[in-house]
């Protein structure tokens, strides 16, 4: 291989640093106006009117628009379920949600006119813990219950999703209640995640406009045409008359999965028949979207030689306001929380409660690091109290390659044995420094999500290709890696190909850029296109022409060769998941005792890849995918004071910096070309995050004696944790 | 976040005109002097301010001079300024530490060390520092000018002294003071717990009782009483323990995302003993 393989530099790099690439919020659009947002200040109320005098009468403002006043057009959006309005209709959900829009020629005319709508409201019971949400008497978020779209397959089990269970997950083999009894060892505890926000440099933003009959949208989607559905909904076009168009994206993470902003700007479109920018805060932001914190309720059962013989898991996931993607989350927590073990009896049960807060949908990791605390936790418990190493127990139970996780789906395709071995290597295990702690863990996601994906490869008459796919460009190096295929499998300089990307009036179909999938599904779809597009070159000019010569010799003057690849739920594709994506993380963390800060030293990660494509971008996602677990381990946490958040800003909410960057980074590669992507290679971009938490609160633990239930491990969670006189629990 | 509100900038080219200005406008208006808190409370709408007095471009507001053995720092001042000026390095190495880790370098070079003591954001890194060593402010007004002890010009959370038509004119430093310094624990944005030390070691033992000021966990600097260290020896862990136990008494913090009430108490005591201890470093 030529391209493939070689850490080239990033198509997009010479833009991005000289700050000439275009992101959502850099266009303008002819004519565009600006659109505010005016957010409720309750937790849960009716909304018996709304006085838009005052914030009509500001110069500049062209229309405040309520949920009332659009009727009949139905503004409910969700990819699983259609409840979530663009604007609160009737009532109001959660502190911050969307109640008007103001449509404005300036955005401070806009911002100043929000201020001053005002909404007279009758509060009601606000539900704002998840266990209260599904207990008795608690008040109901959704009386009445939207049908499921049945896009996916979700529920796993038959719990009836009445009250406040937004999304439920039962399943298991085996007899779990005998092999509890039979054991010599019982763990049991109940482990906390926090709820998140992930942070991205480019808040939410959108530009709609009306032309010709048709919705055009910029936007900042990971997703585009998952949000070309909502909008063609809502407005009642055929799918051929929504353009959703995604430039480049500061940041996604899962965090621009699905519809955000997108139906408010083009609702302020269709009111105004003007283009309307909607660009939020990042405090708007932080109010829109975060992920589902989780109790997690675990047991686990050990022989004593440390077989792990059984794992018991109920998990209440805190899913917010409206249901957004808190099903396919659940669904994955499910899958993910028992870990990459050989177990032979599992019982699994995650129930997504509604509650009166933001709307919880995907972020990095998507499930995994929630269930991983508490699976990876007591596995090191486990080896203390049998008194066998932690890397030991994990060998002895880990799944061997090929080995089915899941009955009934794909078998592992990574070598996690070896994994493990790489780690603990990197990490000095179990030597740690003096009054050091080392953690370590392993996790395994069922990835790629639903794996549809369609590529174009068009051949130019002077020998150059350029690719149309739908991925977005969120940061991660699609494009750049994408390019790399595209060259590789045309015998291509880089200087000769290009991509052309995440336009759906434009581009083909492409389910998601999301599940870290885009490098295997997207590489393989844009594979099978280049293989079309040299089948045709050969029908037309025999084996081995080159194919400038074979549209010469077709069309006479110019002209091009189209070739086109899918990747579907097919033939290799049929069991699911498509890969797994292997996470193998640890750390070397200091305590000081008197403060209880934790400094983590150094970082290993092993990215199980099957082959880095380029070795330099998956370093930089096994990095960025590790740091926001460090985030999560530390200090990231949303807080509710009551009904509102107390640190609905990046002041207060403590993302990692720069200086939090552990001295010592060690990030391995395993490329044993064990995956379905391209060259073997598999999916990267957030196996590295999750384990992250229970390796630091391992380290820890092991330096204070007890390890900790619950992230973020603040200095004074930490600090309590040490000063506990409770026995190792 | 979102656009403050419109406002009017005014840019005197004196302190008579600025001082004019703020007579004339009253509370319609605003001392701006790096707007590094101002701004944020207005984009956030806590604030709202129609006028705004630019105080940055006065050439009698900037600069940093020493003589008479006073550091005098003009109010257009910035942190980052004083982080790299060489009088203040060299006479007060143990201030230009503290304001090397205030907040981030953006902050820091636009912000004012007036405009961080005038906005009296209690969870400043500044206030306990500039207390422990004497610090004055020079005010000015309709009136003709003043000076306050620091100390009695802060008067509680984003509450000072300074009169309707007054403004900072200078902050005056004492130098020649033995050794200063900062410590301070800070896990979000600003500090949770900052004590300064201000004291003199002869041969390993404290020629007096050092002087030591907690900031950012109350309203205002507290001064915590450290006669017990008077003639103790740096490795005195009885004399220390009963700082910790004293400048944790000292203090009346309060519940927030920082941490809790005891905790902040705990870590008051812990960084007291620090800040005293690194005395002997310096």
């Amino acid at each position: 291989m030529k391209v493939a393989g070689q850490s080239v530099p990033r198509v997009d790099g010479p833009a991005k640093v000289t700050g000439r690439a275009r992101y959502a919020l850099d266009l303008t659009v002819p004519g565009m106006t600006h659109g505010a947002v005016a957010r409720s200040d309750r937790a849960h109320a009716r909304i018996l009117s709304v006085d838009t005098g005052e914030a009509e009468a500001v110069n500049g403002v062209l229309e405040v628009i309520t949920g009332a006043s659009l009727a009949p057009l139905d503004l409910r959006f969700g990819h699983v379920v259609r409840d979530h309005p663009a604007l609160a209709v009737d009532r109001v959900l959660y502190h911050g949600e969307p109640v008007a829009l103001v449509v404005a020629e300036t955005r401070r005319a806009a911002e100043r006119a929000a201020r001053l709508v005002s909404v007279d409201y009758e509060d009601l019971p606000a539900v704002m813990d998840a266990d209260e949400a599904l207990g008795e008497g608690a008040p109901v978020l959704h009386p009445e219950r939207i049908e499921r779209t049945k896009d996916e397959g979700l529920d796993q089990g038959g719990e009836a999703l009445v009250g406040n269970l937004c999304a439920a997950a039962d399943f298991g083999w085996g007899d779990v209640d005998a092999a509890l009894a039979a054991a010599d060892l019982v763990l049991e505890g109940e482990y906390r995640y926090p709820m998140l926000y992930g942070y991205a440099m480019e808040p939410y933003n959108a530009i709609a406009s009306f032309e010709e009959g048709s919705l055009v949208v910029y936007s900042t989607a990971q997703h585009p045409y998952m949000v070309r559905e909502d909008l063609a909904r809502i407005f009642a076009l055929p799918l051929a008359r929504v353009r959703v168009v995604v430039p480049y994206v500061g940041g996604g993470y899962g965090s621009k999965s699905y519809t955000k902003v997108e139906p408010l700007a083009a609702l302020g479109a269709y009111v105004t028949g003007r283009p309307v920018r909607v660009a939020l805060s990042v405090e708007e932001s932080i109010l829109t979207t975060r992920s589902d914190g989780a109790r997690v309720r675990a047991r686990s059962a050990f022989a004593a030689d440390g077989t792990l013989l059984a794992r018991d898991f109920d998990v209440v996931m805190d899913s917010g306001a409206y249901t957004d993607n808190s099903p396919v989350v659940c669904a994955k927590l499910a899958n993910r929380c028992f870990g990459p073990y050989r177990i032979g009896a599992v019982r699994v049960r995650v129930r997504s409660a509604f509650t009166n807060t933001v709307p919880a949908s995907s972020l990095r990791g998507f499930g995994a690091p929630q269930g991983n605390l508490a699976g990876e936790l007591q596995m090191d418990d486990a080896a203390d109290r049998l008194g066998i190493d932690a890397l030991a127990l994990r060998l002895k139970n880990v799944v061997r390659p090929g080995e089915e996780i899941l009955p009934g789906k794909r078998g592992i395709d990574a070598d996690l044995p070896a994994d493990l071995d790489l780690l603990t290597t990197s990490l000095g295990w179990p030597n740690a420094p003096e009054g050091r702690g080392i953690g370590f863990g392993i996790s395994a996601s069922d990835a790629g999500a639903h794996p549809t994906s369609v590529a174009m490869v068009r051949l130019h008459a002077d020998g150059s290709a350029s690719a149309a796919v739908g991925a977005t460009e969120l940061g991660q190096g699609s494009r750049t890696v994408l390019s790399q295929i595209l060259a590789e499998q045309l015998g291509l300089p880089m200087e000769k190909v290009a991509i052309v990307a995440a336009d759906t009036g434009v581009t083909p179909y492409e389910r998601t850029t999301g599940a870290s999938r885009t490098t295997a599904l997207v590489g393989r779809s844009l594979m099978a296109a280049c293989a079309d597009a040299k089948r045709r070159v050969a029908e037309l000019a025999g084996e081995g022409a080159e194919f400038a010569d074979a549209i010469k010799a077709f069309f006479g003057a110019g002209g091009e060769i189209i070739g086109v690849g899918a990747v579907r739920r097919h033939g290799e594709f049929r069991k699911m998941p498509p890969f797994w994506e292997i996470g193998c993380s640890g750390v070397v963390a200091a305590v000081d005792a008197e403060t209880g800060r934790v400094r983590v030293e150094q970082l290993s990660t092993v990215g199980d890849v099957g082959f880095a494509i380029n070795p330099a971008l998956v370093h930089g996602q096994d990095l960025g995918a590790a740091t926001m677990g460090l985030g999560a381990a530390l200090s990231e946490q949303l807080v509710y004071d009551g009904q509102t958040l107390a640190n609905p800003n990046v002041v207060d909410y403590r993302v990692p910096r720069c200086s939090d960057i552990p001295e010592r980074l060690d990030q391995i590669l395993a490329q044993r070309q064990d995956g379905i992507g391209p060259y073997g290679a598999k999916g990267a971009g957030e196996g590295t995050l999750n384990p992250v938490g229970a390796a630091v609160a391992a380290a820890v633990g092991r330096i204070v004696g007890r390890y900790p239930r619950e992230l973020p491990l603040t200095p004074e969670r930490v600090w309590r944790l040490a000063q506990t006189e409770d026995a190792r629990v | 976040m979102m656009l403050p509100s419109d406002f009017e900038l005014h840019r005197p080219a004196t302190v008579g005109e600025a001082v004019a200005l703020r007579a004339e406008l009253g509370e319609a208006a605003a001392l701006y002097a790096g707007g590094t808190e101002l701004l944020l409370a207005m984009k956030l709408g806590v604030l709202d301010y129609e006028h705004l007095i630019d105080l940055k471009r006065i050439a009698g507001l900037r600069g940093v001079t020493c003589a008479g053995g006073e550091l005098r720092i003009g109010a257009a001042v910035t942190h980052r300024e004083l982080e790299t000026h060489p009088d203040v390095v060299r006479e007060l190495p143990g201030l230009a530490a503290l304001e090397r880790a205030v907040a981030n370098v953006r902050v820091r070079a636009a912000g004012t060390l007036a405009g961080n003591l005038a906005f009296a954001e209690p969870h400043a890194d500044p206030p306990a520092l500039l207390v422990a060593l004497g610090a004055r402010v020079v005010l000015v007004g309709g009136e003709g000018s003043r000076e306050l002890a620091l100390e009695d010009f802060l008067v509680g959370a984003y509450e000072t002294e300074l009169g309707e038509d007054e403004l900072i004119e200078a902050i005056v430093v004492p130098v020649g003071a033995p050794g200063a310094v900062y410590r301070k624990f800070q896990v979000l944005e600003r500090p949770a717990v900052g004590v300064a030390a201000v004291g003199n070691l002869v041969g390993g033992v404290f020629d007096g009782a050092p002087t030591v000021v907690v900031g950012a966990v109350d309203e205002r600097p507290v001064r915590v009483g450290a006669e017990m260290l008077d003639g103790a020896a740096l490795d005195d862990e009885g004399a220390f323990a009963a700082l910790a136990e004293a400048a944790a008494e000292a203090v009346e913090p309060v519940d927030d995302l920082s941490g809790s009430e005891d905790y902040k108490r705990h870590l008051t005591g812990v960084l007291a003993k620090r800040a005293v201890q690194a005395l002997g470093d310096v």
